[in-house]
């Protein structure tokens, strides 16, 4: 196998950021600047020297379980204490201002918790009124979010007979009730069924796209982070292994086309090989092709032509995110702390033909 | 598809003090369990106590104006309990029925503090015990102490908030019937100096409910605190209570009989005469707050009254604060 033909599939090189070394991500302002957080219960290390930097915007931190991400939220807002670290995050000081940085930030938590014998109405209320907000302009500002997160005569029913779905949509009511700066959303579409999660995401890129709202999507549904994210972290072990943006992070090193055929993927393949194109199958009527070009493109159709398997599609070639987040959170022992992740993918790689 | 959809706007405007954010919590909480049955049952039933006291009041005031009424008043203080009293303040019986208008202070004071002592304090082990049990500790299981701690809230403010319920209910069951019953007494008396008789009343009926409020709701938290099931403290609370009470009684049977306190008066025990200080009442959480508020009536004689009680019920609260301070506190640790 050629080192170039490995390296189309891999992710970017510049995808494993030294945060300490390269240039931000955005000239923006971060939102979350933080640096040698430990945590650790007992023995066991569940964050170890984090140094992250957020930008403005969607960022999806995913990771898979017990790699921290719930425990570095919690760290954020002061829920859980850490053994060392310091840092900013929006305009406050961190550790040293967490209270002061909860007025300014809404959290969606992954943990079923509400409060038995209150109206759904009431408790976005609550918490709007434990944000600060006065109480009439609390019950005004909850059926505004509430109209927003499409609770309905629901929100007049007391929380403890919501199915799961409807309480996803009553903490994102809270979360969102006292206008924060900056969303963290654990674990938000965990329950929902297809067409709520959509409606879910499309309610966090409006919120992100046109009212400006920094959001923190911790999940480990990755089409999710696809859907909605412009930047990802990946943590693993209690470790940030990957931060980069997710264009970046789906561009191959190397043209390449990403081909969708009827069927018989495999006789194209073999097709493919003896015209001298290397591919490989990345989905059960999907290949992805090494190189493009008009050249690429004529030979593909004259081997549909010539095996009579019709193409459905050709586009450019993208990486999936899966596989850089199964790059990113494998072979931990590779992972120097506080360095740059350096993952040998050649491993874990298909055999081009 | 609406026909309007106003979609999400940005909210500008002034925030409330932070100062103030733990009476959310109590409010909230005082809705919640308002919407209890037996709460408001128990309530309802503590004015019947009340309504007794102010017809006691309103009686003696009305008597005292009368002379023939007078010889049934001084039937009514002959009782043992009543002499006791009295002379724990001095007071010479057989002088002042002739002019009543002199014990209007203990008299009310009496009635008052019996009302405190006996239906409120019973009434109050049942309420807080239907109430309190599951304040935090519901929270710690459902993990709803996260929706009030990723707010702008310490750990101080949420066991703070989480007290005011109790201490909410506690002065509305304790301090306003006993309020009640001295403004009632005042409308009844035709005599026009009877506020400047009792005007302490109201500063003792305070200090006595605080007294009743501040370390029960201590024990009541620190008990919720401790498990995340609100039965277990349910059953902890009334257990406090019942046993500490029946092993006071025990002990301090068993040392008047060593001493040959029932010689003459035969072996039943008489709950007057339990009133007086005894190193064993310190076992009963009920007798303990009963001295103690005995003592800021003013009932108790000098030579019985004592400081330990006060310093059982600070030690208490202080412990029992800090209990609950730590659990919740803890969380943000773990």
């Amino acid at each position: 196998m050629e080192s170039g033909t490995a390296a189309f599939l891999q992710p970017a090189t510049v995808n494993r950021l030294d945060l300490k070394r390269s240039e931000p991500i955005q000239s923006l302002e971060p939102i979350l600047e933080v640096e040698g957080i430990h945590k650790s219960y007992r023995a066991n290390r569940v964050l170890r020297d984090i140094n992250l930097t957020l930008p403005p915007g969607v960022v999806g931190l995913l990771g898979p379980n017990g790699s921290g991400k719930s425990t570095l939220i919690k760290a954020i807002l002061g829920l859980v204490s850490v053994d060392a670290g310091r840092g900013r995050i929006l305009q406050f000081r961190w550790p040293e201002q967490t209270r002061a940085l909860r007025d300014q930030i809404g959290y969606l938590p992954e943990d079923d918790c509400y409060l038995q014998g209150l109206q759904g109405i009431e408790s976005i209320q609550m918490m709007a009124r434990l944000s600060g907000l006065h109480r009439t302009e609390a019950l005004r500002r909850s059926h505004e979010v509430a109209d927003l997160c499409d609770l309905d005569q629901e929100r007049y029913r007391n929380v403890e007979t919501y199915s799961t779905g409807m309480r996803q949509k009553l903490k994102f009511a809270q979360a969102l009730v006292h206008d924060p700066q900056w969303l963290i959303l654990d674990e938000p579409t965990t329950g929902l069924d297809p067409s709520q999660r959509e409606q879910f995401l499309s309610r966090i890129d409006t919120l992100a796209k046109e009212k400006g709202k920094s959001i923190l999507l911790s999940t480990h549904i990755l089409h999710d982070v696809q859907r909605v994210c412009d930047h990802v972290v990946i943590l693993a072990k209690g470790e940030i292994r990957l931060v980069d943006t997710l264009a970046r992070l789906q561009q191959p090193t190397q043209a390449g086309l990403q081909v969708g055929v009827i069927s018989d993927v495999e006789r194209f393949m073999v097709a493919l090989t003896h015209c001298g194109i290397q591919s490989r199958r990345t989905g059960a009527c999907e290949l992805q092709v090494l190189g493009d070009g008009p050249e690429i493109v004529k030979r593909i159709w004259s081997t549909s032509y010539e095996t009579g398997i019709p193409i459905q599609r050709i586009d450019q070639a993208r990486n999936s995110l899966e596989q850089a987040f199964l790059d990113a959170i494998r072979d931990s022992s590779r992972v120097t702390m506080g360095n740059p992740v350096a993952i040998d993918n050649k491993a874990s790689l298909p055999e081009y033909r | 598809m609406p026909i309007l959809d106003v979609g999400y706007r940005n909210w500008q405007g002034h925030r409330t003090p932070r100062w103030t954010r733990a009476a959310i919590i109590a409010s909230t909480g005082i809705h919640l369990v308002w919407q209890g049955t037996w709460l408001k049952r128990v309530l309802l039933f503590m004015v019947v106590p009340a309504a007794v006291a102010a017809f006691i009041v309103g009686t003696f005031e009305q008597t005292i104006e009368r002379p023939e009424a007078r010889a049934a008043l001084k039937g009514a203080f002959r009782s043992p309990v009543v002499q006791q009293a009295a002379n724990a303040r001095d007071i010479d019986l057989d002088t002042v029925l002739d002019q009543p208008e002199t014990l209007r202070h203990f008299s009310w004071s009496y009635v008052l503090f019996g009302l405190l002592r006996y239906p409120q304090s019973i009434g109050m082990i049942v309420l807080i015990g239907l109430v309190a049990p599951r304040l935090i500790s519901y929270d710690l299981r459902s993990r709803g102490y996260l929706l009030y701690l990723s707010r702008p809230l310490t750990p101080f403010e949420y066991v703070l908030g989480k007290a005011g319920i109790v201490y909410f209910l506690l002065f509305m069951m304790s301090a306003v019937p006993a309020l009640l019953v001295y403004v009632v007494g005042l409308f009844l008396s035709t005599d026009p100096w009877a506020i400047s008789h009792t005007w302490d009343l109201p500063l003792r009926i305070l200090a006595a409910a605080l007294v009743l409020i501040l370390p029960t709701t201590a024990v009541a938290l620190a008990l919720s605190s401790l498990t995340q099931e609100s039965r277990f403290a349910g059953f902890a609370w009334f257990a406090i209570w019942v046993l500490g009470s029946i092993a006071f009684r025990i002990l301090w049977a068993a040392e008047q009989a060593r001493n040959g306190g029932f010689g003459s008066r035969g072996r039943r025990i008489r709950m007057e005469e339990m009133e007086g200080f005894s190193s064993w009442m310190l076992l009963s959480p009920y007798d303990t707050l009963g001295n103690v508020q005995q003592q800021i009536f003013g009932l108790v004689p000098k030579e019985a009254a004592a400081w330990s009680p006060w310093v059982l019920l600070a030690v208490v609260s202080i412990v029992g604060y800090t209990i609950a301070y730590r659990r919740v506190a803890g969380m943000l640790k773990a």
